[in-house]
């Protein structure tokens, strides 16, 4: 039993699966945009979303970092072979963080309608591309592609192929539909009524989508790599792959009956279980049939560290970040009227 | 160059090292020139706040605030540069991480963990102005400044490491073991970190005052404008002396730790005693020192405390071992550069704290406050410099005396690493104009509500609190 090394990988699982929820609903907000339209409701939909996003703006970052940092301390091999297999995918991930940072901040700096329009389509397009091909990541390294320093065939056989497109089509519904999800509670927030009917349709139409995609990357899985597919549905991952399962139609379900309660717990839970199933199915190996954990795993006085790390963490930031949910909350209840 | 040697460099089997190394150089400059303000603003704006608590001041309170907007565009701004800065070290140079990612990665998972401090803490001080007691605020804020100091430390440490690499066991080119601690702390920690953080410091001071020095040249001439400069103005003015010993340690310590970058910042071609300091000027391939002034004998009294002090040239190296000439020119000027504006600094300080000591007033002479504006684009300049000349006298070595950068570098084609350089361009210029053009437009809003009142400063901000009402949208 590798103790240690199995907790750093556990950690940087938890990092994707944090990133991949919390920035899922950023990104998700970014989609509903791009679909939002031209239409008066369009626009008040937009406005919603602009609003619900400020405060958060590419704070979500931080999980990425966490997960990129995590990976090349705690397991450098694993680093170094994934992006020598998959530095297209991670070129065009990058291209959509930095233009939606970009166009976000000038959303709000542009005057005249037709750059604002430009600063819309930017954002929402650049929201389509980041998750897509960081899921993709994913997907090309569950399929077995990459190798330990370098591609098995060739680098675009590694990134462009079933695996790569379906992770990444998933992620798209994913964050589409708790972008959804937590786009209701914000206009719920803000009393926005008509709204709040909007985002659930929209929510429950996700779902659909999701739940279909889902069985298609299944089936995909099935022919590409059988072996992740067992894990999946009778390994590790099953626990994992249960609770999408249930969790993302019950989420449906409480939007489509109005019911306003843990539909935002619950739509966390549903995207970060799918995360975390992948995860759990593919252990022990990072890299399916060439790397595992303990072949990765950096050697112990790095460990060490990391742990101290981890465990300052979870002692300074959790607080921390409970003070600034309460402080968000409170702001809503009783700031000023204007 | 002719047409052909122009084509061979876009084949798709040429090497992307020249690329990557544009790439890289292009990014980390860009994400550079926000560290200062990043790291070094929220202690100037605690400052400020504090004055406003223990004087009761009104207009110390509105400034701190107003500065805190600024603080965090300038952090989600730089958390993207940051974020791109992270990736690159995979796509670009995948194998100096997964050689020595166990290593040049500790200082980045503290890195990690003060960034993550910090992004909430910015979000808890800008949604506190108004929601928390004024003293619980001031006090949650502090949290800031250790944050920014462990950030750095972080960073500096990793790019310590790089300059001196140490804490590791290697068998026949393989990281074996990592004493965690002394690769944290390497010998070149001790100088890097602390010049560093002087220099963010005395930069973000500058900076910051030197839009109050326009202020001042354009007629304000009130409490506001006052206090908005000697703040920050005094803070940088203080730390310079400091600097300047600070920086002749760091050079002093290059001597036995990279000699080589040291005999490129001197341009010392053969090693020799009565060595002469040359300010400015260019080596050839030759040897020859072309322009510039050469002071005799200074290098080796700067170095040894003696004429007769011998000082390593860059022929002391084996070619494969050493910047190349290009690259000791660009190293020697960069040094010259950083040098040269740490003096003008130094002199700018004199003259301030003479008339602020002597007289127990500002200075009101307007070249004061010529320079004094342009003190904030001088620290720039010569934070950039400083990094270059670290960073470029290191070559070829991406990590000192182990892997040379060619042998980091990705084997992505050059065609897709120029394809990506040109796209970031593209877009880091965008990027720059839009916060250049929103903290404009903030400064406009401020100018405007300091005739009339207005929505609070930090309202609409990223991080900031979200106003209460919905735009646009009816309350149902």
């Amino acid at each position: 039993m590798n103790l240690v090394p199995d907790l750093i990988a556990v950690a940087l699982l938890l990092s994707i699966t944090a990133y991949s929820t919390a920035g899922g609903v950023d990104f998700g907000a970014g989609i509903w945009d791009l679909l939002a339209g031209q239409s008066a409701r369009g626009r008040q939909a937009r406005a919603l979303i602009d609003h619900a996003m400020a405060p958060v703006w590419e704070v979500n970052n931080v999980w990425l970092v966490m997960a990129i940092v995590l990976c090349w301390t705690g397991f450098p091999l694993l680093f170094q072979s994934t992006f020598l297999s998959l530095y297209p995918l991670f070129a065009l991930a990058l291209v959509g963080l930095i233009l939606r940072g970009a166009f976000f901040a000038f959303r709000h700096v542009a005057d005249e309608p037709r750059s604002h329009r430009i600063a819309d389509l930017v954002f929402g397009a650049s929201s389509v591309l980041t998750p897509f091909f960081f899921a993709a990541s994913l997907g090309a390294i569950a399929s077995g592609q990459v190798g330990v320093n370098g591609p098995s065939q060739s680098v675009l056989a590694a990134s462009f192929n079933p695996m790569s497109i379906s992770f990444g089509l998933v992620s798209l519904a994913a964050t589409a539909f708790s972008g959804a999800s937590f786009l209701v509670g914000d206009a719920r927030r803000y009393g926005a009524g008509e709204l709040v009917g909007y985002f659930r349709r929209r929510a429950v139409a996700a779902a659909a989508v999701l739940i279909v995609m889902g069985s298609v990357a299944l089936v995909t899985i099935g022919l590409e790599a059988p072996a992740l597919l067992r894990s999946m549905l009778a390994g590790r991952g099953l626990p994992f792959a249960l609770a999408t399962m249930i969790l993302t139609p019950l989420v449906a379900v409480l939007h489509a009956r109005a019911i306003f309660r843990w539909y935002r717990v619950l739509t966390v839970a549903a995207v970060g279980s799918m995360v975390m199933a992948w995860g759990f199915a593919q252990s022990p190996y990072m890299l399916p049939g060439r790397l595992t954990i303990a072949q990765a795993i950096a050697p112990p006085g790095t460990q060490a560290l990391l742990l101290i790390v981890g465990a300052g963490l979870v002692v300074v930031i959790v607080p921390a970040m409970a003070l600034l949910y309460y402080l968000d909350q409170r702001s809503a209840l009783d700031a000023p009227e204007a | 160059m002719t047409d052909g040697m122009t084509s061979t460099l876009w084949l798709a089997g040429e090497s992307a090292l020249l690329p990557s190394r544009i790439q890289m150089a292009f990014t980390l400059a860009s994400h550079v020139l926000l560290v200062p303000l990043g790291v070094a603003l929220p202690a100037l704006t605690l400052l400020m706040e504090g004055i406003g608590i223990a004087r009761n001041d009104p207009v110390a309170l509105k400034i701190a605030r107003r500065w805190s907007v600024v603080m965090a565009v300038q952090f989600a701004v730089g958390a993207v540069t940051g974020t791109i800065l992270s990736f690159e070290f995979g796509i670009l140079w995948p194998r100096m991480m997964g050689r020595f990612g166990a290593a040049i990665g500790l200082g980045f998972a503290i890195e990690g963990l003060a960034f993550f401090l910090e992004a909430i803490f910015i979000g808890i001080y800008l949604y506190g102005w108004e929601r928390l007691p004024r003293r619980t605020h001031f006090l949650l804020g502090l949290v800031l400044v250790p944050a920014g100091l462990l950030g750095a430390f972080g960073v500096l440490s990793a790019n310590a490491w790089m300059n001196t690499p140490g804490g590791v066991t290697l068998q026949s080119g393989r990281l074996v073991d990592v004493d965690a601690m002394a690769a944290l702390f390497t010998h070149a920690l001790g100088y890097e970190f602390w010049h560093f953080l002087v220099a963010i410091y005395m930069t973000a001071g500058f900076a910051v005052a030197s839009v109050y020095a326009v202020a001042w040249l354009r007629g304000r001439r009130d409490h506001y404008q006052r206090l908005a400069f000697l703040v920050p103005f005094t803070v940088a003015a203080a730390l310079t002396p400091f600097q300047l010993v600070i920086g002749d340690l760091s050079a002093r310590a290059l001597v036995g730790d990279q000699p080589a970058k040291f005999a490129a910042m001197e341009i010392t071609w053969k090693t020799r005693d009565q060595n002469p300091e040359v300010v400015g000027g260019l080596i050839d391939d030759a040897g020859n020192v072309r322009f510039g002034l050469s002071i005799p004998v200074l290098d080796s009294l700067l170095v040894g405390y003696s004429p007769n002090a011998v000082v390593r040239g860059l022929t002391d190296f084996a070619a494969n071992a050493r910047p190349s000439t290009v690259e000791a020119n660009i190293t020697h000027l960069a040094f010259d550069a950083m040098v040269g504006l740490g003096t003008v600094g130094a002199a700018l300080s004199a003259w301030y704290f003479w008339v602020l000591l002597r007289r127990r007033r500002l200075p009101d002479s307007r070249w004061f406050y010529r320079l004094a504006a342009l003190s904030g684009v001088g620290c720039y300049l010569a934070v950039e410099s400083g990094w270059v000349t670290t960073e470029v006298g290191r070559q070829p070595w991406i990590v000192y005396g182990l892997m040379r950068v060619s042998d980091a570098v990705t084997s992505a084609p050059a065609s897709f690493v120029w394809t990506m350089l040109a796209t970031l361009v593209v877009i880091y210029g965008l990027l720059a104009y839009f916060f250049v053009t929103l903290l404009l437009r903030l400064a406009a809003r401020w100018r405007r509500e300091d005739l009339q009142a207005g929505p609070a400063p930090e309202e609409g901000a990223p991080y900031g609190p979200r106003p209460a009402r919905l735009p646009g949208v009816e309350s149902s």
